[in-house]
């Protein structure tokens, strides 16, 4: 067979591609598309072609959809069945999956969320799904190690100005500007969510322990300072003087000392950096 | 064409692990033979699944099955996703690596389903040929898998079976026989499914794949989502006879039940398996007793 004829086959086998994942991914696709496809198919008695390919194009839809659902099952609560349906409708129309595993498929939902006229007049469902997102990431981060706070306590004293922490892959901050997770939590319950309300950042810790059970707690101003500091790299020394801003200078070295020796026992060390003496 | 054994030694009967029996798998230790898993549900991160993965791949043997290497596309083959895949097999060291013949993308865009591919001489060339590029990458033979379809294209100029044999035979690829996509797509197509079982070459069905599906009358979808049905089970024992003892599973993708029903309705895989072929109860029993590999590696029926 010639080079020619062969590129040839591969346009029909290219186009007749093309024009099914066309098919699936317009809601309602246009009748020149449906009739170009529709031709391809062979009419074998039984069930009509558009029953045929509808199967597939639900089955798209349907599996994308629940998808979501499965990710963001207390946003979908938020929302109501109507909104909801409105927003995986959208979402699945505007951004088409680039992935290999369906777990990152909704990875744009928060920032699709951001940008939609609709949804963004109330910031706190990005806010849900940005706090959804990052469960699956602290379910999903990769194991390692964790290191015991006797570690520290075994630290030559000089070393511990400039020590650091290495932290867990699973901890995650999240930050927002509305009662996004109180909402979760109400919904998780059972129980109907109060109001949006906006009028405080609040801030939450998110980790694997090593029960490897997703937790998370939320942080008063000191902590997440402090955290912030540690999770950019800052050293011992200089997250004291950090704290300074919160307590009085004799009570900063043990409000630090109180909150990693949490912080170990909590899992979320996994290792030290001991800085260099001198 | 040899008489060489390509396939593997028989492995017993197996589940798909998914994510709700994880807990239950690693501390009750179920009598299952083997284990199939997702490829990419264990290709991001790693964490919390990837645990549980290793810690039940020290007790059990397994097999990594994929859904997104789409083989027939006429996208470039995604080589990111065959490093992350031979990466991950590296790690996990599966007995084998299978995915699908069906095409998934197109332009990058993943439609997440297995959509089908018409039945051609060039098809054959086209797949066939992508096929040994990944087996040359992976340095290994991988198993394609039969899907389910809903509809057939005018182009077709063989029939399923045919076109699968050929790509097997011309790619010297393996092949994961699903014993229910076989009945969905009979139903769907009005074939005869005895048919295409008995044209299936023996030499290279490595694994049989069991499921149960969605019966709408006028047609049927492979949803994985319920018991396998009486008509599954005749096609499992006649899928036996002519291919002789092959690595065996039951997939259940949703509406997962509790283990123990998994186990009954494996058990039942293999009684019907000792039925079909008695000579099996030997060699499966030492095989059993020993967990270990290579023991089995005669391949019985029609060899
Ligand atoms: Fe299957």
């Amino acid at each position: 067979m010639s080079k020619d004829q062969q590129q040839a086959d591969k346009g029909r086998l290219h186009q007749l591609q093309q024009d099914f994942m066309a098919y699936l991914l317009q809601g309602e696709p246009g009748p020149a598309l449906a009739d170009r496809l529709k031709r391809q198919i062979r009419d074998q008695g039984g069930i009509s072609l558009d029953t045929r390919i509808g199967i597939y194009a639900n089955a798209y839809r349907v599996r994308l959809t629940e998808v979501l659902e499965t990710d963001h099952p207390n946003l979908a609560l938020y929302l109501g069945d109507d909104l909801w349906n409105t927003l995986t409708s959208a979402f699945i129309q505007a951004r088409p999956s680039q992935f290999r595993s369906l777990r990152d498929f909704g990875d744009a939902l928060p920032d699709f969320l951001r940008q939609h006229p609709q949804f963004n007049q109330d910031p706190i469902l990005a806010d849900i799904a940005a706090f959804e997102r990052r469960l699956l990431n602290a379910f999903d981060a990769p194991e390692q190690p964790r290191a015991a706070f006797e570690q520290l306590q075994g630290l030559a004293p000089a070393l511990w100005p400039g020590c650091r922490l290495r932290f867990h892959p699973s901890v995650q901050l999240f930050k927002c500007h509305s009662n996004a997770v109180e909402s979760w939590q109400a919904l998780k319950q059972g129980q109907a969510p109060a109001a949006a309300d906006y009028s405080a950042q609040r801030a939450w810790l998110l980790w694997r322990g090593e029960s490897r059970l997703t937790e998370f707690i939320s942080l008063a101003p000191y902590q997440l300072a402090l955290l912030e500091g540690f999770l950019a790299g800052e050293d011992f020394a200089t997250q004291c003087a950090a704290m300074l801003a919160y307590v009085d200078a004799d009570q900063a070295p043990v409000t630090v000392l109180q909150s990693l020796q949490a912080w170990f026992s909590m899992g979320l060390i996994a290792r030290l950096d001991p800085g260099r003496q001198g | 064409m040899t008489n060489t054994v390509i396939t593997q030694p028989f492995l017993g009967f197996g589940l798909g692990l998914r994510t709700q029996h994880f807990e239950h798998v690693l501390t009750q230790q179920p009598e299952v033979d083997w284990f199939e898993v997702i490829s990419e549900n264990f290709m991001v991160g790693g964490g919390k699944p990837r645990y549980y993965l290793e810690a039940i791949g020290e007790r059990y043997p397994l097999v990594m099955h994929g859904v997104s290497l789409s083989i027939g596309s006429t996208d470039p083959l995604d080589m990111d996703y065959l490093k992350a895949l031979k990466q991950l097999a590296n790690q996990v060291q599966p007995r084998w690596i299978s995915d699908h013949i069906c095409w998934t993308s197109i332009h990058g865009i993943n439609s997440h389903d297995l959509l089908p591919l018409p039945y051609t001489e060039e098809t054959v060339r086209h797949v066939a040929a992508r096929v040994r590029q990944v087996q040359d990458f992976l340095g290994r033979r991988i198993l394609l898998e039969n899907v389910s379809s809903y509809l057939s294209y005018k182009d077709s100029s063989m029939d399923e079976w045919q076109f699968l044999n050929a790509v097997a035979e011309e790619a010297d690829c393996l092949i994961l026989f699903d014993v229910n996509n076989i009945y969905v797509s009979a139903r769907n197509h009005g074939f005869e499914p005895l048919d295409y079982i008995r044209q299936m070459d023996p030499r290279r069905v490595q694994q049989i794949h069991l499921a149960g599906h969605s019966d709408y009358g006028d047609y049927v979808i492979d949803t994985h989502d319920s018991p396998i049905c009486d008509p599954v089970w005749d096609l499992y024992s006649a899928a036996l006879t002519h291919l002789g003892p092959v690595s065996s599973m039951i997939e259940r993708d949703a509406n997962i039940p509790e283990f123990s029903v998994l186990e009954q309705e494996l058990a039942m895989a293999r009684t019907l398996a000792l039925q079909t072929l008695p000579q099996l109860a030997a060699d499966h029993g030492k095989h059993h007793s020993a967990g270990l590999p290579g023991q089995d590696a005669k391949r019985m029926g029609s060899l």
